[in-house]
């Protein structure tokens, strides 16, 4: 079989994990509350280390080692959604960054436990609880910021707007999405992102934020095929910094 | 700033340089004691704190602070300020002789009970009683746990007040154990020290 | 009582001879026979003082500690490094906030501690205002400084006041992954190509001489230091734990091939030494008026150090500023 569906489905969601959990861990030593520091580092390495759990899925599937697909592309080989490259601005933009990803990433890997892919499946079942903890998490900070203080509703306010268009960027179908879906390794973006929409919506509802228009917000797409902002490319290169001194040294 | 850390060079500028708001005294979160149970069987043990501005809160984040590495199967979380402290007492005095007997027959509230069962260490669960107030709750521990071993200092717990983990939330450690990269053992260097050693010594 | 006490008012006076002599003498047998001080404990005002001060800067050596490594994050090569470096500095962070709730105990509020710090009122460990221009600087930090302050951890664990020494059980059982980490980044880099082994070098020769203030200067020998060891708050000299830090990681460094920049560095192996001369490290006398200096502020990285703490409050004041309501009121932690 073809493995390309599978695959560029893989690179979407290890792409992801691995740009998001690489903005997160900036957050280390600088966040608003000592707990919350250490709350965020740790779903910070999760990510990092889902992409590489998905990383070595396509490892086994012919691709380069981890390391090499991690540290070596440039940004239009990459396919992460255009909103986990973005820079991390204040922690009200990080955490609405983290409950609209999270929710949907939760959904996702709830789905993916019922992949025709069996390794993809055995991933998705194992990394449950964790992202118990990450919904969990930023449920909690969402519905209590949410209806805080004016200051509080205002920030989340602004940073859910500027973030909705990006977030809808996640859902970007790939080329292969008919394949995806009749073999059975996912149930598709559009799935998704209907179920997504509902969540946010129920959680929204108990805070004071509302959702934008949906008729008047274009999602931002692009990510998936390479065609990414401004912000990746210098992403990139910092985070390779080490790496491309001597790329056959061994750190 | 300018920083070799690019990070640093990224953050915003924000107030000014040194010039700092000093908070009124006390002008912070209030704090949550936490207890973790490591093992299936193994009864829970306090760990320390999380300053949090809620129970909720104070839950998910003691999750990170205190369970983040090592094994744990259950955690939970009550304000400092509900937690009922005996005196204290050392060499081979049991605090539970300085406290009152107290008749307590028709209370229907749990308390969890925890002791200090060493100075230094930690607190650890004792057991639940039922009883309607504090002091029923201490006479009825020192009955059911108290006379055994010297316990210094006695806590009481109003079950109520308890954020616990729910059933559905345990599998929010399953993975601890096979998170490696933080695992001493992940990172033996001996062979790689060895083979270098070697091929030093023979050039 | 329940839980929190009143947080104790501003210290007096640390006059040991003010103190109820009953008191004293009740208390100084608790801790010659090896029981641990607890919070509710009666204890002199000069115990009190000196541990929250000490406690308190070693949780604020643990936040800004958390900086030079953190630097080099975003930059860690390969994803083995990257997520060991992020669970590293995050759990200097989480020892920051362990050691911050046990001097809490003694009665200084965690924000007016933060507070202290930002102002420069509070010190913390002068090593952490030195720049890491490369990844091999970093892989110094958390091998070598790192096995340093294991070193004084592990002195001051069996001290006599509860609280920390539980703080400091949990912060060692996290230590054991940071140096077994630590070593192993430098014996890739040792075994390495030629880049990377000279990368090591020079940062081993631009860290060397903080390395050598890190334990302090020769303790003065007064009344404070012996009252200080005797209620088990000092808990080894300066100059002992230096030389016990020489004593295991000399040997571990050489057997890396990389040279010292001392050439005075050498152990003494003479057997007809005075008592406790014997095996005892020499080495060129570290600048200490470069110590006061840099301690004082005018280090190349003091101001980078406070200013990133005193933004990271900035940042953070509107999520605490939301969450405040008049029901959440500071007590004491207890244990």
């Amino acid at each position: 079989m073809n493995n390309l569906p599978l695959k560029e489905l893989l690179y979407k969601m290890a792409d992801d994990q691995l740009i998001l959990g690489h903005r997160n861990s900036e957050w280390t030593g600088f966040g608003p509350l000592l707990e919350e520091d250490i709350a965020f580092s740790s779903m910070a390495q999760d990510k990092v280390g889902h992409s590489l759990a998905l990383y070595t899925l396509l490892n086994q599937l012919g691709e380069s080692d981890p390391d090499t697909v991690a540290f070596t592309r440039n940004a239009n080989q990459f396919h992460n959604s255009i909103l986990t490259e973005l820079p991390n601005q204040e922690y009200d933009f990080s955490l609405i960054r983290h409950f609209l990803y999270d929710t949907a990433e939760a959904l996702r890997f709830e789905m993916l436990t019922q992949s025709s892919y069996e390794p993809l499946a055995q991933v998705a079942k194992k990394v449950r609880g964790e992202l118990r903890y990450h919904t969990l998490h930023a449920k909690t900070w969402i519905n209590q910021l949410g209806s805080a203080t004016e200051e509080s509703i205002s920030r989340l306010q602004k940073s859910l707007d500027y973030a909705m268009p990006f977030a809808l960027g996640i859902f970007e179908e790939s080329p292969y999405e008919k394949q995806i879906v009749d073999n059975g390794i996912f149930e598709g973006e559009q799935a998704l992102k209907t179920k997504w929409l509902t969540r946010v919506e129920e959680i929204l509802s108990n805070t004071s934020l509302h959702l934008p228009d949906f008729k008047i917000i274009h999602p931002v797409t692009g990510g998936r095929i390479g065609k990414h902002s401004e912000h990746l490319q210098p992403l990139l290169d910092e985070m390779s910094e080490v790496f491309r001194i001597d790329p056959g040294a061994e750190w | 700033m300018n920083s070799l850390d690019p990070r640093v060079s990224r953050l915003p500028q924000v107030g000014q340089e040194g010039k700092i708001f000093p908070k009124a005294p006390l002008d912070q979160f209030g704090t949550y004691e936490v207890f973790v149970q490591s093992k299936e069987g193994k009864p829970f043990q306090h760990e320390g704190i999380v300053h949090a501005p809620n129970l909720e809160l104070a839950y998910v984040l003691a999750k990170e602070t205190f369970t983040r590495r090592f094994t744990c199967v259950s955690l939970y979380v009550v304000d400092t300020r509900d937690v009922f402290v005996s005196p204290l007492t050392d060499g081979n005095r049991n605090v539970y002789d300085l406290l009152d007997d107290v008749n307590d027959d028709e209370g229907k509230n749990k308390f969890e009970i925890y002791h200090l069962a060493k100075r230094g260490k930690q607190h650890m669960y004792a057991g639940t009683v039922v009883a309607a107030s504090v002091g029923g709750a201490l006479s009825k521990a020192k009955a059911q746990f108290g006379k055994e071993k010297i316990v210094y200092n006695v806590w009481a717990i109003e079950t109520s007040n308890i954020r616990f983990t729910q059933h559905e939330e345990r599998e929010l450690w399953l993975t601890l154990p096979e998170k490696k990269f933080r695992d001493a053992a992940e990172y033996k260097g001996g062979g790689k020290l060895k083979n270098f050693l070697e091929s030093s010594s023979k050039s | 009582m329940y839980g929190g006490g009143n947080t104790f008012e501003g210290i007096k006076t640390d006059s040991i001879t003010l103190e109820d002599p009953i008191k004293l003498a009740e208390f100084e047998a608790r801790i010659e026979r090896g029981e641990k001080i607890e919070p509710t404990d009666w204890m002199p005002q000069l115990y009190r003082k000196q541990l929250i001060r000490m406690i308190e800067q070693h949780g604020h050596s643990e936040i800004i500690g958390a900086l030079p490594e953190g630097t080099w994050i975003t930059r860690a090569p390969g994803f083995k490094r990257k997520m060991a470096l992020m669970a590293k500095v995050q759990d200097e962070v989480g020892h920051a906030q362990l050691l911050y709730s046990a001097a809490e105990t003694l009665g200084k509020s965690r924000e007016q501690m933060i507070d202290d710090l930002i102002t420069g009122k509070s010190k913390y460990s002068n090593i952490f205002n030195y720049p890491t221009f490369t990844w091999a600087d970093c892989c110094f930090i958390s091998w070598l400084v790192d096995a340093g302050a294991i070193v004084n951890q592990l002195a001051n664990a069996k001290g006599s006041y509860g609280p920390y020494c539980r703080a400091l059980d949990r912060i060692c059982a996290e230590e054991s992954f940071h140096l077994k980490y630590g070593h192993h980044c430098v014996i890739y880099l040792a075994s390495g190509t030629k880049k990377q082994r000279d990368m090591f070098q020079e940062a081993l020769n631009r860290w060397w001489p903080p390395m050598m203030h890190f334990f302090g200067p020769s303790d003065k020998i007064s009344t404070h230091t012996e009252v200080l060891m005797k209620w088990k708050v000092k808990m080894g000299t300066n100059d002992d734990m230096r030389n016990q830090f020489l004593d295991m990681y000399v040997p571990k460094i050489w057997e890396l091939g990389f040279t010292i920049p001392d050439p005075k560095l050498k152990k003494n192996i003479e057997t007809n030494l005075p008592a406790g001369q014997a095996g005892r490290w020499e080495y060129t006398e570290p600048d200490w008026e470069e110590f006061k200096r840099v301690i004082n502020g005018d280090g190349p990285c003091n101001k980078e150090r406070l200013e990133v703490r005193r933004v990271a409050e900035e940042r953070g004041k509107w999520v605490r500023e939301a969450l405040k309501t008049p029901k959440t009121k500071y007590v004491m932690p207890l244990a």
